[in-house]
């Protein structure tokens, strides 16, 4: 089709080219072009979080940018994150406090904790509730979640 | 208030044969999470078959309309577009949309999967187009030409009783009043015109929805040769799905295979099929492709029942010392346009006198139309609504009388010698101590000290508050024998297969589906616990009917209730096998040896068979008894005797700024029964979600219809505020462990319980603080603005 662009885009390590329509977003092309169904859509409207992934290292809404904007990024999906069969220890604190139930939203915090915790930097469960407002969760209440990240921050804090 | 902190549980506490090993009762790891953590759930939009179509439903515009005429012949032209249908099309080619829980006494309403004549709610399905991508069949979508011819509304239902109100089903239905269902026992209106004190108000409850982060979707598969339908939902009953699919394809149930892998959240609102299910598959049978749809954010705030609104007109006759002697409840419960696949919610009867001893007591449910989307079930199932009429009230009740709002709880609560009762509503609570939960909870909170201070404004200026609110809540239900009185489609029981394979471990086999609630490790748990192998040899499969025995499905609080007695059983019998065939082979008694992880061994010499070992010869017939069967599987079916009611007192310390209205929950302490805990981690888990889904009811969340247009106002995720993380109050969570005596286990249902009592504690707190501003608080949600308009009004 005309309205086709190239993109060349480093997803988890490995260099990927392909051409995509002009109007898919970041997400479809994750999950429908390329099969990694972890990154999630819940509201296509930037509000809900589900579809958070990393560019560049940075958190971002996937759902908000087109696949051809992604051209020349470096993607992160939670399905870098685990190594084999071994939980990373951002996934195993979720397991241990009890931070998912459903798990639609669970790519969607780990990724933004993910981002979180490469600042180094120990944050106060009020701190943390604010950082991860832009991810929705239904199931838990979020006080799995907040407890798993600050496990986390505490153990990864430089 | 320490001896009764101390009183130990009476009821259900000696019950013989409670099996009670090492796996239940503990937090072992979830089966589910390994999967979810690394983004390898299957939910529906993850599968993606060879070939496959996508579908667009386009939606009525109008609350209520008569459709002139429809266009669709510039659509058809249009490039990619496979497939396009109306309503006249379904109405030939399938039959109408079937209930699962008839509003008891109602007629049926033909809801066809698109509009026939007459639109009755805004996103109503009118036309369904598939085309090879979603966004060709949007677009698509805009160039079909629909004529509509809007008539009169109505959004109200108060005023949708009214006899000049405009009739959403006039053939069928007069005066939008689907039915009225009475309830009671006793003669409260003698006891009303003889009572010291009557207290009664009309209590609003807000339209709202569960909002599941995954929307619905479907993916459809014909095979016509094998005449194979292969439908992948997100749904939280699959053999329900297949039962209505197959009544309104015309298929047999045979031909028709449903999954139900991952769901993200249900909360009620997947339970059974939809006008979109069977527009996938009506398409997919035609052009023999797979089709799928993915609701997006937008149709799902229109086209997914939204829950809860009523109005409660409730009242409360008592003595003078605070003694309760009769309560009746008469309410509108709103239906929407059409019956959902859940009716409207009927707990709201069921459960009307809360822990109270009142045996003079009516409640009548009025089931009303109106031109918005239809309600279905969400999470309390109508418990909320009439817990919010009810505590509010009691509140009111010890402020005229001067006494002390946990005084007439604690007077008026059924004592644990009194269970089992049976409430004016005909329900039977089995057992509990509901003053214990109700006095730790005011422990907790400080209530003491808070009445000790005195009242006035604190050192902020602003006025504290504490409020009440207690409740007993239904889990579960009673056998298929009551459900077939009130015409429900499913039965009361669960089953579960179980399945030894040649690696040494246990296949289990459920249609019961995984949308958070932990079903597959419980069900693990139990296996285990009572097989006597390890946890991690339980794998569980869920969710798809080709490979899971008939159920009935995750809802009501229910699933563990039920599932528990198949999953001992179904146990028992394996395990039983088993160990004779491991003593054939060990040479031994099968009293003399037992199952230890993952061998079997005697008991005398220690010598042993591993379970793979003793699960070949099973499975290849080699080297078992001659008397026995080659072959190692069990399958189970169980059906609970009764409901089982959990109980609890939450508890919700508020600060209010009486000049802006302006509130804050400081605290908040639930205290709570669910019976035996197999999982605690679990518990708190689903305990704490709800609590959170309750709190968002209670502080904002809203579904608004414009009166004058009829439409939503407010349906995208930009404007419907659920809870995000730092909206999130503090929460303590206290429990207490009454064994139930009518479940395997003595377990009660859990997954609901937290939407109950949130509103009714945060209002009875504000009223709390305020009481010398005279404010009383009837409505939800409750808002800074609800809460400045109430003490205007007091002070006038
Ligand atoms: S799907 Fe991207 S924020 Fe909701
Ligand atoms: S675990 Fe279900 S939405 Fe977060």
């Amino acid at each position: 089709m005309a309205d086709e662009v190239a993109v060349t885009v480093t997803i988890n390590g490995e260099t990927v080219t392909d051409r995509v329509p002009a109007r898919m977003h970041a997400a479809d092309f994750l999950r429908h072009r390329l099969g990694l169904t972890g990154t999630h859509v819940g509201c296509e409207q930037g509000v809900c979080g589900m579809c958070t992934v990393l560019v560049n290292g940075e958190a971002v809404k996937s759902c908000l940018m087109f696949a051809a904007q992604l051209d020349g990024c470096a993607v992160e999906t939670v399905e870098s994150l685990a190594t084999g069969d071994q939980l990373n220890p951002l996934q195993q604190a979720f397991k241990d406090e009890h931070g998912l139930q459903c798990g639609f939203c669970t790519p969607g915090f780990l990724m933004t904790a993910t981002a979180l915790a490469r600042r180094g930097q120990r944050l106060c469960a009020a701190e943390i509730r604010e950082e991860i407002a832009g991810v929705l969760c239904r199931c838990t209440g979020y006080d799995g979640i907040v407890k798993a990240i600050a496990r986390h921050l505490d153990e990864t804090a430089v | 208030m320490t001896e009764t902190l101390e009183r130990r549980p009476t009821v259900g506490e000696e019950r013989g044969g409670q099996e009670r090993t090492s796996l239940i009762g503990t937090s072992a790891a979830r089966k589910e999470d390994d999967r979810l953590l690394r983004g390898d759930g299957r939910f529906t939009d993850d599968v993606d078959p060879l070939h496959v179509l996508e579908m667009a439903v386009g939606r009525s515009p109008y609350p209520h309309a008569r459709i002139v005429s429809i266009d669709v012949s510039a659509a058809l032209e249009f490039e990619g577009v496979r497939q396009i249908l109306v309503g006249a099309d379904v109405r030939r080619m399938s039959a109408p949309l079937t209930v699962l829980r008839p509003v008891p006494g109602a007629p049926k309403l033909p809801y066809y999967a698109l509009a026939q004549d007459v639109v009755r709610y805004e996103g109503e399905p009118v036309v369904s187009v598939v085309a090879t991508s979603r966004a060709i069949a949007e677009d698509a979508l805009e160039l079909i030409d629909i004529e509509y011819e809007p008539i009169p509304h109505v959004s109200d239902v108060i005023d949708a009783q009214d006899p000049e109100a405009p009739q959403i089903h006039p053939d069928l239905v007069e005066g939008n009043l689907m039915v009225v269902n009475p309830e009671g026992t006793g003669d409260p209106e003698a006891r009303i015109r003889s009572a010291d004190v009557v207290v009664s108000g009309r209590f609003r409850i807000n339209r709202v929805t569960g909002l599941p982060m995954e929307t619905r979707a479907i993916v459809a598969e014909w095979r016509p040769g094998a005449r194979e339908l292969t439908v992948h939902s997100s749904t939280q009953v699959p053999h329900l799905v297949r039962k209505q699919l197959a009544e309104v394809l015309g298929l047999a149930e045979s031909d028709i295979r449903a999954v139900a892998s991952d769901l993200g959240g249900a909360y009620g609102l997947k339970l059974g099929i939809y006008p979109e299910d069977v527009l996938a598959c009506l398409h997919a049978m035609a052009l023999r492709r797979p089709v799928k749809w993915v609701e997006d954010r937008m149709e799902f705030f229109r086209a997914t029942t939204h829950a809860r609104e009523a109005t409660h007109d409730y009242r409360i006759a008592a003595r003078s010392d605070g003694r309760i002697v009769a309560i009746t409840n008469t309410y509108a419960t709103d239906m929407g346009g059409w019956n959902s696949g859940f009716g409207s919610a009927q707990l709201s009867s069921v459960v009307f006198t809360g822990p109270y001893k009142v045996s003079d007591g009516y409640v009548e449910r009025r089931v009303v139309l109106t031109n918005k989307t239809p309600i279905g079930a969400y999470r309390g199932y109508g418990q909320p609504e009439v817990n919010f009429a009810c505590e509010r009230l009691i509140d009111q009740l010890a402020r005229k009388l001067g006494l002390d709002p946990l005084d007439v709880r604690a007077a008026n609560m059924l004592r644990p010698e009194d269970l089992p009762w049976r409430n004016p509503a005909g329900a039977v609570y089995d057992s509990g101590d509901y003053e214990r939960c109700l006095r730790m909870a005011a422990e907790a909170i400080g209530y003491d000290a808070h009445r000790a201070a005195g009242r006035g404004p604190r050192a902020d200026g602003r006025y504290v508050g504490i409020g009440l609110s207690s409740f007993v809540e239904r889990t579960g239900y009673a056998s298929a024998r009551f459900l077939a009185n009130r015409g429900s489609q499913y039965g009361a029981h669960e089953s579960v297969t179980l399945r030894a394979n040649r690696s040494g471990g246990i296949d289990l086999y459920t249609g019961v589906s995984t949308m958070g609630q932990s079903s597959e490790t419980a069900f693990a748990q139990i296996v285990a616990d009572v097989f006597g192998c390890d946890y991690d040899a339980v794998k569980v499969h869920a969710g798809d009917t080709a490979a899971s025995p008939l159920n009935t499905g995750a809802f009501a609080s229910r699933t563990l209730i039920a599932a528990s007695g198949a999953l001992k059983e179904a146990s028992e019998k394996l395990r039983d096998k088993t160990l004779r065939l491991a003593a054939y082979c060990l040479e031994a008694p099968a009293e003399d040896v037992e199952i230890a992880g993952a061998v079997v061994r005697r008991r005398d010499t220690g010598a042993s068979v591993t379970l793979a070992e003793v699960f070949s010869r099973a499975i290849t017939g080699q080297g078992i008894p001659p008397e026995e069967e080659p072959g190692l599987e069990s399958t189970s079916h169980f059906e609970p005797t009764d409901a089982a009611y959990s109980f609890g007192t939450a508890a919700a310390l508020v600060s209010v700024d009486p000049e802006t209205g302006d509130f804050d929950v400081e605290r908040f302490v639930m205290v709570h029964d669910c019976g035996v805990a197999v999982n605690p981690k679990i518990v708190e888990g689903q305990v704490r979600g709800a609590l959170v889904q309750g709190l968002g009811a209670a502080l904002g969340e809203e579904l608004r219809y414009d009166a004058e247009t009829g439409q939503l106002v407010n349906g995208t995720m930009m404007d419907y505020f659920a809870p995000a993380a730092p909206d999130v109050p503090p929460i303590e969570l206290l429990h207490t462990e009454v064994p139930s005596p009518v479940t395997t286990f003595g377990v009660r249902g859990v997954g609901e319980v937290g939407t109950i009592p949130p509103a009714a504690a945060i209002a009875n707190g504000i009223c709390d603080a305020l009481a010398d501003f005279g404010v009383e608080l009837h409505t939800m949600p409750l808002t800074p603005e609800v809460v400045w308009r109430a003490l205007q009004e007091a002070s006038r």
